[in-house]
């Protein structure tokens, strides 16, 4: 059965970001390069080549997007600069906007305009909940304990529906990537037990993010900062999520620090910290080249989570130093971008959080399983004298 | 043979003869045969010191034979008649034994190859003995030019050699001059429009009183060798199919430019072509850019057209040969289909993208910015064109393996475009018959050296140019026309053209009027006396290539500088008994 060329593709994806992948001439010169591809995830010319021919259906149950980490290498060799690496960092846009079912990740994508007026949006209705429920059940000079402006209690609920209505979405939306990649996609069949051989892989990858270092195998000097940020920054990240949801009734009790907690949290803070500056820094001088192009969602990702981390250390400063007026305010204001960045997740560059570790999984099992049938087919074989 | 002072030089030509052949017992051996004078050996004959020698030795040992023992005589045969010459010695009492490419280079037994360098040498010194001194000669030669076909090739030539003042007869078997060049809107890579570069031309030649062109005509006769051609040419009426008299011109020298024809797509089935209406050759599509429409034959604009390469090149069933100007050309229909229609997508099927010449590659580059699609095909497994469903939003799908992706793949297409190839014409083999130049097997005519003589022919007078030799895009047919102009305007200047002066004669005693030779003869260089009843051979036309020699039944024709004297004395040189003992 043949599959439909559709040339209209590769101009949808420009707005993914994919500008320059119709140069590729196919050398190949991008997987010689890369440290990740192999005889089965055959990446980036392969993904290229679908790309510029529109096979979306084919695309979309593809696992290598997710295997890049983007260390550029393929980008600094093409000679046609037809830009790999950012080819796959458009297809994982792309990606994203798909396993979404609701359709708002591709609007995003597409228009950072809508995206940012959304936000703006969700921020002022936050702030309007806020302050009307701040000052119908207390008092803004009190930070905490009774009649406090914001009471904890109220603050973990909050967090707490917040937190489930983005699990929702995005357990709805890793259904659809492992049907996409693991049902339509892999073509071998998988045993049920490969599912829990390489179940390890989940923390393992999301811990580690080890493969994201194995971008240096080949080059020469190698460049780690990129991936010790990263790592930083979701170590941090993922450390504060978890003091949100989970200890925030004790992280703001105060004004006595509780170490037992907050050490956690400056620790994430400094990774928070020193990985958006960093970031920021990179995308603004261009440095490396997967820092070289920035779409108008990587910007919006890095500088309202730069907001959080500031609004967050001020209100957590103001609030030890008794200022409890203005503690109160930055709290809001620090709301007012932990809202519209947390209802962003499933719908942005961010879920890769999630899909990541998934697509790292998912792929082992389907090598395994490809493994599998191959042997098999060997062991059949009729050999003939 | 009497008063034969032989002069034997033998040439190590660096190591590639000394490392096998034992220079110096060859020496030896050779200074004890009779009527040799003198031997040398030398590092390399063919330096300034090498020829000098020679030219000394021949003038102070009053040498009158010389024999150089070196390399092949199509390497340096020329360079030491001059040696002789310069000495003032006739340069025909020479000859060269070939003992590097027939003897070191093909032996590794010292033995063997000392004992047959004597041989080869012993060989050339028997032959040399009988040497006669001869004298080339020279004959008018006509300053009139004949070019065939008015195409670009053609047109190019004729003003050249008029621009140089001589008289161009320019023969054009259609009405108007142009050839295939006047189907083309714009040209790759810089997109020049054909119709600038021809009307320039069409201009220079009108007011160019030098050339006379003769319109929907054809040459139907050609006679007479290099100087002194004479040609028929006459005005061809096909409708009323009355005759014209033929008109008869004197020229020195001819250029065919013929050009090429395309190939009949209908040929390839699987392309549909002539039953599905929207799949059209390349040309149909320029007469749309030119008419300024591109369109379907619903009159609707397409939103997808395909442009499939290669039809009828490089395939084993038709054409194996490249094309070379169509991928060039279909890079230009995807830009100008975008130009005229931005919204249509543009899919461009390959084997291989051959972007060979200058401004090709960038061509190409800018090809690929503007989304041209890409897919590539196996050179033996070609596309196949279906009509749509009625659910498909176009009229035709093209199915084929996609090589790049490995996938089997339908393109969408509302005007399928088909780069047909370049063949060689119908007529070429009358074309080639006419003024006696050879094909090859694909029809293109045959230049007598692929490098070293792309214009030439082995008829000496005729030339050949452009895309009757075989495919080529402007520049080059451009500077092949040129290229011919020059090589005839060079013999023009002369005046005179030098014959070799060997060349084989007839006894017109002897000759019985058989006419074998005749029709043996592969340069038409004998003409049959039929007053005298005797064979001629017209020594500016031979090549003394010994076929009409080894034929005459009465053994009436004499190879010069070949007899039957020099060579049986030669056989006998080699096949002397000569034993080696190693010193």
């Amino acid at each position: 059965m043949s599959i439909r060329v559709n040339p209209r593709f590769i101009n949808d994806l420009v707005l993914f970001g994919a500008e320059d992948v119709q140069l590729c001439y196919h050398c190949g010169d991008c997987s010689t390069v890369c440290p990740h591809a192999d005889e089965v995830y055959k990446f980036p010319r392969k993904s290229m080549r679908q790309l510029q021919m529109g096979l979306e259906r084919k695309i979309e149950t593809t696992l290598e997007p997710w295997l890049c980490y983007y260390c550029g290498q393929c980008s600094e060799q093409c000679p046609r600069e037809a830009a790999p690496g950012e080819t796959m960092m458009s297809l994982r846009r792309w990606l994203i906007s798909r396993y979404d079912f609701t359709g708002i990740a591709k609007q995003f994508f597409k228009s950072g305009m809508t995206e940012i007026i959304t936000i703006i949006g969700f921020a002022l209705l936050t702030a309007v909940f806020l302050f009307y429920y701040g000052y119908s059940m207390g008092n803004i000079h009190i930070y905490d304990g009774k009649g406090a402006f914001l009471s904890s209690p109220f603050i973990h609920k909050f967090d707490l529906t917040l937190g489930s209505l983005l699990l929702i979405f995005l357990a709805i939306n890793a259904f659809r990537m492992w049907y996409f990649t693991m049902i339509k996609g892999t073509k071998v069949p998988v045993p049920w037990w490969l599912y829990v051989k390489e179940l390890y892989l989940l923390p393992w990858h999301f811990f580690t993010q080890k493969r994201y270092s194995e971008c240096e195998s080949k080059r020469n000097p190698k460049i780690f900062m990129p991936w010790i940020i990263h790592l930083g920054l979701m170590l941090g990240y993922v450390i504060m999520l978890i003091l949100v949801m989970v200890f925030i009734e004790r992280l703001q009790s105060g004004p006595a620090i509780q170490w037992q907690v907050h050490i956690f949290g400056y620790l994430a803070t400094i990774g928070l910290v020193t990985g958006t500056i960093y970031i920021i820094r990179n995308r603004l001088n261009k440095t490396y080249e997967q820092y070289k192009k920035s779409h108008s969602t990587d910007w919006v990702f890095i500088v309202l989570l730069f907001f959080i981390v500031l609004t967050g250390i001020a209100q957590h400063i103001f609030h030890r130093t008794g200022l409890y007026e203005l503690a109160n305010i930055t709290y809001i204001v620090h709301l007012m971008c932990v809202v519209p960045w947390l209802l962003r997740m499933p719908f942005s560059k961010w879920a890769h959080l999630v899909y990541r570790p998934l697509a790292m999984y998912f792929a082992a099992i389907r090598r395994d399983a490809i493994t599998r049938r191959e042997i098999s087919l060997k062991s059949n074989s009729v050999s003939i004298k | 043979m009497k008063n034969c002072r032989i002069g034997v030089y033998i040439c190590m030509c660096g190591t590639n003869i000394a490392k096998i052949v034992d220079v110096e017992s060859v020496s030896k051996f050779v200074s004890e045969l009779p009527n040799v004078t003198l031997v040398r050996t030398y590092k390399y004959m063919c330096s300034n010191p090498g020829q000098e020698m020679i030219v000394q030795d021949i003038k102070e040992n009053q040498l009158n034979r010389i024999v150089v023992a070196a390399c092949s005589p199509n390497m340096h045969e020329r360079t030491f008649r001059g040696a002789l010459r310069s000495a003032g010695l006739n340069q025909y009492l020479f000859e060269m034994a070939n003992i590097r490419e027939q003897c070191s280079w093909v032996h590794d037994d010292t033995k063997e190859a000392t004992e047959k360098a004597m041989a080869m040498i012993l060989a050339a010194i028997r032959k040399v003995e009988l040497h006669e001194p001869l004298e080339s000669m020279s004959v008018d030669m006509s300053p009139n030019v004949l070019v065939i076909g008015g195409g670009i090739a053609g047109m190019t030539a004729a003003l050249e050699l008029a621009d140089a003042g001589h008289s161009v007869h320019l023969v054009e078997k259609n009405a108007q001059l142009g050839g295939n060049i006047a189907r083309v809107d714009l040209t790759a890579p810089y997109l020049y429009s054909a119709r600038d570069l021809l009307t320039e031309r069409l201009t220079r030649i009108r007011d160019n009183k030098h050339i006379k062109v003769y319109y929907g005509s054809k040459v139907i006769n050609l006679s007479g060798y290099i100087g002194n051609f004479t040609a028929a040419i006459q005005k061809q009426n096909g409708k009323t199919g009355t005759n014209h008299d033929p008109v008869e011109i004197h020229i020195g020298n001819v250029i065919v430019c013929t050009g090429y024809k395309e190939f009949d797509a209908s040929r390839i089935t699987h392309y549909g072509y002539g039953k599905l209406p929207n799949v059209i050759t390349s040309f149909e599509l320029e007469k749309m850019i030119r008419a300024g429409r591109i369109e379907t034959k619903e009159g609707k604009v397409p939103q997808y057209v395909a442009i499939i390469h290669c039809v009828g090149s490089r395939s084993q069933e038709f054409h194996t040969y490249c094309s070379r100007v169509c991928c060039m050309t279909a890079l230009k229909y995807a830009h100008e289909i975008k130009s005229a229609n931005p919204k249509c997508y543009i899919s461009d099927v390959y084997i291989d993208m051959h972007a060979f010449g200058k401004g090709h590659e960038d061509f190409y580059l800018r090809s690929s910015e503007a989304k041209t699609l890409f897919l590539m095909y196996e050179k033996n497994d070609r596309p196949v064109i279906h009509r749509a469903g009625p659910k498909d939003d176009c009229e035709m799908l093209i199915e084929v393996n996609e090589k790049l992706s490995g996938e089997l793949i339908e393109i969408p297409a509302d005007l399928v475009v088909l780069m047909v190839g370049m063949e060689a014409r119908p007529d070429s083999a009358e074309v080639a018959h006419l003024v006696n130049i050879s094909q090859d097997k694909d029809g293109w005519f045959i230049e007598s050296h692929p490098k070293l003589e792309p214009v030439a022919t082995t008829t000496d007078g005729i030339f050949i140019a452009g895309t009757c030799v075989a495919p080529k895009d402007i520049p080059d047919t451009v500077a092949q026309a040129r290229a011919a102009a020059a090589r005839i305007m060079a013999k023009i200047s002369k005046g005179k053209i030098e014959v070799d002066a060997v060349y084989s004669e007839v006894n017109e005693d002897i000759c019985s009027g058989c006419r074998f030779c005749n029709k043996l003869c592969p340069y038409s260089a004998i003409e049959f006396n039929e007053k005298e009843g005797h064979s001629h051979i017209i020594s500016a036309l031979c090549k003394a290539c010994g076929v009409c020699v080894a034929a005459c039944p009465s053994a009436a024709i004499k190879g010069r500088h070949f007899t039957d004297a020099q060579v049986l004395s030669e056989i006998d040189g080699l096949t002397q008994t000569i034993q080696y003992v190693e010193p």
